[in-house]
């Protein structure tokens, strides 16, 4: 078969990482537009965080279909976790998932993110690109414990914007806290 | 014995004889229904967008009426509400006003005209409705796992009262219709099911908490409706099973309090079913095997004193008639059996179960339902065309000698319609066998082999009509001219096209059709030319036999020829089964180590293959041009005309039947 792997997979990557700077680049875009139409009085911080909560929740409803208690309350929380990996990954970044001590937590490590050098390249703050980021995890497991009846929750420990050189959120069910 | 609307005898028929069971009579609260036969309420969108019942809707139901000889014949669901939130359906019925009582009267007077029972449903379609509106209704505002649903926002106990109210309104204007039977409807989804689940129920009121409390709004709605009925009998539709342990749904000991409370309530007649939209498993596909479902009405029985009826996969008499006489079921309904043959039972009261054309089971017709499209059948080309005099086998003005080439499901079909019009009419195919390429797919797994009841179906009907056959002869140009006959319908099939690329010449190449008949050797891993589902099905085929298969098609989405109420089937078993589908792809070489698989955008992937099965299709235009030659009257139909599916194929052939 006169097919050169080298060539095949590099050209795809690229292709990858082309896609990935769109992505980041055309939601920056969106949001100059819509601060522009609004006008100075629109705060920018309030404009991407309510992005990131639309796509947040947007998103969490794309994923139900794959949510469900069939492996109790560990298996769902390990799903929600594997979703975030997933999404994450797709848009270039690098991450792990990590049991905690009590089997009803997970911590979550972006070990790498290229969304704050973008956030700092269309003059957006770490506090609206973190704020961001927390909200639209939030929306999207709202969106499933709505869906399944949980409670589950996640909060940030480390975060790259703040400087911490990873972000580490911690995902937990509150009732086995 | 209670009040028998209409005397029915069915004693000097066959039909009768062989299914004892199925006709006798039974009483529902004071009604004596003669037989145990019902067409279960289902949706058409046959009505107009505001509601009121049109000629098409009234034709459909007339002709499910005269197949019921006798039984309950049931329209589909109305709803209730101005606001339309209890709406599902485009096209459903409406009953929220009294000026749509003339409409339901002439569905009721319709079901009289047959001599059957008239009845009728409530189905406010809770979190799977408001259609036409921007949020639906529900217990508890809880998110659906389909995307296609309106948010739902949280009923208050006023919304609760309101909506009882418009179910009692509602039930006035159909006993005024003239409805002997009134049925809630609480499956799938809708408003009913939405309380009683504690999936969708996360009330803390007096509506909600544990299964009594998530019973209160059906119980009190029944009391209501019973107090408003009279002698009219009352039944209900709630899941025995609701299929949802993977949200937190019931369990099946809670659906059974669902069902003694819904008894004690004063329910008449229970309607078993299982799963909801959302379920995540199949329940009335072909995949699933007939009969499947019988427990849960055994289940119900054991619960119950009033009468059980159940629909779900019982497509063939005996099964239902074996459940009543072992006691585990007392009423057999149908709903896709009758889309596709309206007159079911009354072919098999009749003694002619060979004249049954059998529903297939693909849910084409769900799958339009919930696309905004009118009812159809996959192979009843006449389903929802009953009002329109263009579809009717009427006699031809002319008797003609019609030569028809394939023996296949689009030339039977042809064959048998223009049989019935008067034609003299010849089938010629090369092979020995009736069928065409229906053979070969009814070999495939996963209840494909029902694909082949559309050719006993057709070929019962060709015999009856006189149809000749001549199997084992190839129709040459030089028979044509011999035979010169009126009209020459080719559906001689698909030619299937080996591509350009270099290497489909090789040995290892092999048709889809030498290999579901086993004639070929097929290595161990395999490539499948062609991503529709004669792709499909072959790859399935030869997954289960152990092998590494991956599908190569041309088509940006695999299946494209399969409904997506079925297509999902497919998917799970292919990934079941590992096998990769590249999609918008075409195979750029096949070489000794395998194939070159290259993307719509130029990127290429090496799959090895021992074996390249190919699936891909194209018109045949074989014989074309000497009928032309000689002024013969020609119709290409089925594959041979653009190759597609077997529903395709029925629907050709049916139409050029009825205009030859």
């Amino acid at each position: 078969m006169a097919v050169d792997p080298e060539k095949e997979i590099s050209s795809l990557w690229r292709a990858l990482q082309g896609s990935q700077g769109a992505t980041r680049r055309t939601f920056y875009q969106m949001r100059r537009a819509l601060l522009e139409i609004a006008g100075p009085d629109a705060n920018p911080l309030d404009v991407g965080v309510r992005a990131w909560e639309i796509v947040g929740k947007d998103t969490g409803k794309s994923y139900l279909p794959r949510m469900n208690l069939l492996k109790g309350i560990e298996g769902l929380m390990a799903s929600v976790a594997r979703a975030y990996q997933g999404l994450a990954t797709t848009n270039g970044a690098l991450v792990k998932i990590d049991k905690g001590e009590n089997p009803k937590e997970l911590f979550i490590t972006w070990e790498r993110c290229p969304w704050p050098t973008s956030a700092k390249e269309h003059g957006a703050s770490m506090k609206e690109d973190l704020q961001g980021c927390d909200t639209y995890l939030q929306a999207f497991l709202d969106e499933v414990n709505a869906f399944l009846g949980t409670n589950l929750k996640i909060e940030t420990h480390k975060a790259i914007p703040r400087g911490d050189g990873v972000c580490v959120r911690r995902l937990y069910n509150p009732e086995d806290k | 014995m209670g009040t028998l609307l209409f005397e029915w005898n069915y004693s000097s028929y066959p039909g009768a004889e062989k299914y004892p069971h199925l006709f006798k009579p039974i009483q529902v609260g004071k009604l004596t229904i003669p037989n145990r036969i019902k067409y279960a309420a289902t949706e058409d969108n046959l009505n107009g967008k505001d509601g009121f019942v049109t000629d098409a809707g009234v034709a459909y139901l007339r002709e499910r009426a005269k197949g019921v000889v006798g039984g309950l014949c049931v329209m589909q669901g109305v709803y209730m509400d101005e606001k339309r939130q209890g709406q599902g359906y485009v096209g459903q019925a409406a009953a929220w006003d009294d000026k749509f009582i003339p409409g339901l009267k002439r569905l009721a007077d319709a079901i009289h005209e047959q001599k059957a029972v008239a009845g009728c449903q409530l189905m406010h379609c809770g979190r799977v409705g408001a259609i036409e509106t921007e949020y639906c209704q529900g217990p508890s505002p809880v998110p659906q796992r389909l995307r296609i649903f309106r948010p739902v926002q949280e009923m208050t106990k006023a919304d609760i009262k309101q909506c009882i109210k418009e179910h009692l309104d509602a039930t006035e204007r159909l006993l005024k219709a003239g409805f002997d039977y009134l049925e809630i409807s609480g499956i799938v989804g809708y408003l009913l099911s939405n309380f009683v689940s504690s999936y969708t129920n996360r009330r803390t009121d007096e509506y909600g908490g544990d299964i009594r409390g998530r019973m209160r709004f059906v119980v009190e709605l029944v009391k209501e409706v019973k107090k408003l009925c009279g002698d009219v009998p009352v039944g209900i539709r709630l899941c025995a099973d609701e299929l949802l342990d993977d949200v937190g749904g019931n369990t099946p000991e809670e659906s059974m309090i669902t069902y003694e409370m819904s008894e004690e309530a004063g329910v008449d007649v229970m309607s078993v079913t299982a799963g909801w939209q959302e379920s995540i498993y199949p329940v009335i596909s072909r995949d699933i095997p007939m009969g499947s479902w019988l427990h849960l009405a055994e289940r119900a029985k054991q619960h119950l004193t009033i009468p059980v009826s159940m629909a779900y996969r019982l497509f063939t008499p005996d099964l239902p008639n074996k459940a009543i006489g072992e006691g585990k079921l007392d009423i057999w309904e149908m709903c896709r059996p009758m889309i596709a043959d309206p007159l079911m039972p009354k072919k098999v009261l009749e003694g002619r179960e060979g004249e049954i054309r059998p529903c297939v089971a693909c849910n084409v017709c769900l799958a339009r339902l919930f696309r905004d499209a009118p009812m159809t059948c996959y192979i009843n080309p006449v389903c929802a065309h009953e009002w329109d005099p263009k579809y009717e086998i009427k006699p031809a003005e002319t008797s003609k000698i019609v030569m028809i080439v394939g023996a296949g499901p689009a030339g039977l079909e042809c064959a048998w319609v223009a049989a019935e019009r008067g034609h003299e009419v010849h089938v010629y195919d090369k092979r020995e066998e009736m069928g065409g390429t229906i053979i070969e797919a009814s070999k495939a797994p996963y209840g494909d082999d029902e694909l082949y009841g559309q050719i006993r179906f057709a070929r019962t009907m060709c015999e009856k009509n006189g149809v000749e056959f001549h199997l084992g002869t190839e129709v040459t140009p030089e028979l044509i001219e011999e035979e010169m006959p009126d009209s020459v319908v080719l559906a001689t099939g698909p030619k299937y096209s080996k591509g350009a690329a270099p290497g489909f010449d090789r040995e290892n190449v092999v048709s889809v059709l030498d290999v579901l008949n086993g004639e070929v050797q097929v290595g161990d891993n395999v490539v499948v030319w062609g991503n529709m589902k004669p792709g499909i099905g072959v790859a399935l085929f030869l997954a289960k036999q152990g092998k590494r298969v991956t599908i190569v098609g041309r088509e940006s989405k695999l299946g494209k020829d399969v409904n997506p109420s079925f297509l999902w089937r497919y998917v799970g078993y292919l990934r079941q089964n590992k096998v990769t589908a590249y999609n918008d792809c075409d195979i750029e070489e096949i070489s000794d180590e395998g194939v070159t698989v290259v993307t719509y955008d130029g990127y290429r992937i090496p799959v090895k293959a021992d074996t390249v099965v190919v699936t891909e299709r194209e018109a045949n235009p074989a014989l074309k041009d000497v009928v032309q030659e000689n002024s013969i009257e020609l119709f290409v139909i089925g594959d041979a005309l653009v190759p597609r599916n077997l529903s395709s194929a029925v629907h050709d052939g049916y139409r050029i039947g009825i205009r030859i």
